[in-house]
């Protein structure tokens, strides 16, 4: 059962991060900060103004968002100005270097222990008869799984939606066809900072805040964009389902610790013989520069 | 440097043998002061911190020799130097061979697992072979912290010392000198065939092919020769530290030797040493800096990456080009007066 709520949130990091490499093609090092400075705000807001959780949640979001668009502006718009042929390439070492900035930052101001809650919401739900999940579990599942799909219908049916997707496919037809390429290039990745903003603050009664905590999730949504393809969307839902799941497994047979090996060990014969992920998607990009 | 030799005396033939090795004027310059360093400074401190940023600066070598010309990041570094420092500690604590000993089991051992790599990350390019050492960085790093039984795990696995005294002075000739043979023996390959296979395959992989390199047999070359080296620095880490945990695998240390061979300039390979001896020390010294030390290597490589993708070579290049161009301006300027 926390195979599928692992897996919920492994969905919205993955998405995000498959979005900002499918769009804007840059390997993005530092997603995992996005999901530590969403645990933080959500703490924060949870505890010193004592808003009701979902709002924390949300407000947890909104200030990912609001980062995402600074560091953008801040960051790769000049990047992408200066560098041109090695774009890859610089822009996972700009972003290792804002992984390394943000993680000091926030050991500088929020210290590095741990800040977390005991829960969002009291008691348990019975499932079936003899599975009991707790409510904030439940909702951290129900949340994650209703901003996918707000996320999907954004993508789909808005007209914003549709031109994030026009330059994921194409930039040259998409700059054509009147759409404008700096501020796609923003939105996108400020939604990817807000998806693993949420996810989080969707964790954060089970996994407390503190600086160093995005390495893992960051590895396992890099896991599930590998397993599914660079820059496939609609994969990564599958994706992050199945890393959840096998990760659930790989603990109940072989106990914490030798998880990671397993699923590194799975990720590593996965590029070595399937490079385009098992839904086999091919991006922009991938093989070249 | 255009200008005509002087007729061959003795001194300009040194100086043009010294520079097959790479040993350019500079770099000479640097070695010495540095070998006359602890005559100098009699402060065992200040000794740690010079040792220190040799290891990180060889290291920062050793991993420009992949990142700067086959143009393939090793984000799984530190993990190579774990190797041959786990490799040293376990055979010399369990097996009680000679310190000294474990030198050859931890190159070996690295260069294997170097050698293994490169056969892995031949399918891939780019930012897909990064994130594959990558992951095998992390893979390695979690098994060094499971396998309790041989590595002792996070309480640390205590490995004997290179020697019985209690003086730094003797490690730190040790690192200066296994700074230098790293440094000209990866000069001397670059500066071999195999150098310009590697520099057509950092370019262009498909163009490379096309003109009859093998990209197979060159990256396995690059890749074992690199992980070689972390794993000579990872014995001598072993040895010198004395205490050996799985941190020393953990991402963040591949990161830090990353951002000290990029903020030196890639593919100069003395710009990380530069970068290492230069970045150390001093925040080793600006003690308020301290706690900022690791948010200012963050944003220094951002902006190295955006305004100065060559790092700190490329600018002392151009200013030493700038220096040049102002002794000739001057030059001719003197010339003129006089004729």
């Amino acid at each position: 059962m926390s195979g599928l709520l692992r897996g919920g949130i492994y969905i919205l990091m993955a998405v995000g991060l498959s979005l900002v490499f499918g769009v804007m093609n840059i390997p993005n090092f530092a997603h995992g900060e996005f999901y530590m400075v969403g645990a933080f705000f959500a703490f924060f807001s949870f505890t010193m103004f004592g808003l009701s959780p979902i709002i924390a949640i949300l407000a947890a979001g909104l200030g990912t968002l609001i980062l995402g668009v600074l560091l953008e502006k801040i960051i790769f718009v000049p990047l992408r100005k200066k560098s041109k042929d090695e774009w890859v390439m610089n822009s996972f070492l700009v972003t290792i270097g804002l992984s390394i900035a943000l993680i000091n930052i926030a050991t500088a101001i929020w210290g590095s222990n741990f800040k977390g809650i005991p829960s969002y919401w009291e008691g348990s739900i019975k499932l079936f008869s003899s599975v009991n999940i707790s409510i904030d579990r439940f909702v951290g599942f129900v949340v994650a799984i209703a901003v996918v799909i707000v996320f999907w219908l954004f993508l789909n049916k808005t007209k914003i939606g549709l031109s994030i997707r026009a330059v994921a496919q194409n930039e040259r037809g998409a700059m054509l066809v009147g759409i404008k390429l700096s501020s796609v290039y923003t939105l996108t990745f400020a939604l990817s900072c807000m998806l693993a903003g949420i996810a989080g603050a969707c964790l954060l009664s089970i996994n407390p805040a503190y600086p160093n905590m995005g390495v893992a999730p960051l590895y396992k949504s890099w896991f599930v964009v590998i397993l599914v393809g660079m820059g496939n969307i609609g994969g990564s839902i599958a994706g992050g389902l199945i890393v959840g799941m096998l990760e659930a497994f790989s603990f109940y047979f072989l106990g914490s610790g030798w998880q990671d090996v397993v699923s590194l060990s799975a990720i590593i014969l996965i590029l070595v013989f399937k490079p385009a992920g098992i839904f086999g998607s091919s991006v922009k990009g991938v093989w070249g520069k | 440097m255009q200008k005509a030799e002087p007729k061959g005396n003795y001194l300009t033939t040194t100086t043009t043998t010294l520079k097959k090795y790479g040993l350019s004027r500079g770099v000479l310059l640097l070695f010495l002061v540095l070998a006359i360093a602890p005559l100098v400074l009699k402060n065992e401190y200040l000794i740690h911190l010079l040792i220190s940023s040799l290891l990180y600066g060889s290291l920062a070598m050793g991993f420009d020799f992949t990142a700067g010309n086959i143009n393939i990041v090793n984000v799984g570094y530190a993990a190579f130097m774990g190797i041959g420092a786990y490799a040293t500690g376990i055979l010399t604590t369990r097996l009680g061979i000679s310190p000294w000993l474990g030198l050859i089991p931890a190159i070996v051992f690295a260069g294997i697992l170097g050698f293994l790599t490169g056969l892995l990350t031949l399918r891939l390019r780019g930012i897909f072979a990064a994130i594959m050492t990558w992951f095998l960085g992390l893979t390695l790093y979690a098994a060094a912290a499971n396998l309790i039984d041989l590595t002792r795990g996070q309480l640390g696995l205590s490995v004997p010392p290179l020697f019985d005294s209690g003086s730094k002075i003797p490690y730190f000739y040790i690192i200066l000198v296994i700074t230098i043979i790293v440094y000209v023996l990866l000069q001397l390959v670059l500066r071999s065939h195999i150098g310009i296979a590697f520099n057509a395959i950092g370019q262009d992989v498909d163009s490379a092919q096309a003109s009859g390199v093998n990209p197979v047999k060159y990256k396995v070359i690059n890749f074992t020769i690199s992980c070689m080296i972390a794993g000579l620095l990872g014995w001598f880490y072993a040895h010198f530290v004395g205490i050996l945990t799985p941190e020393i695998m953990s991402t963040k240390v591949s990161v830090e030797i990353l951002a000290l061979a990029y903020l030196g300039g890639r593919g100069s390979l003395w710009g990380g040493l530069l970068a290492a001896l230069v970045l150390i020390p001093v925040f080793e010294y600006l003690r308020f800096l301290m706690e900022f030390r690791l948010i200012i290597y963050g944003v220094l490589l951002i902006l190295v990456m955006i305004f100065f993708p060559g790092g700190i070579a490329s600018v002392l290049k151009s200013l030493g080009k700038v220096w040049q161009k102002s002794i000739q301006i001057f030059r001719q300027m003197r010339e003129k007066r006089a004729g």
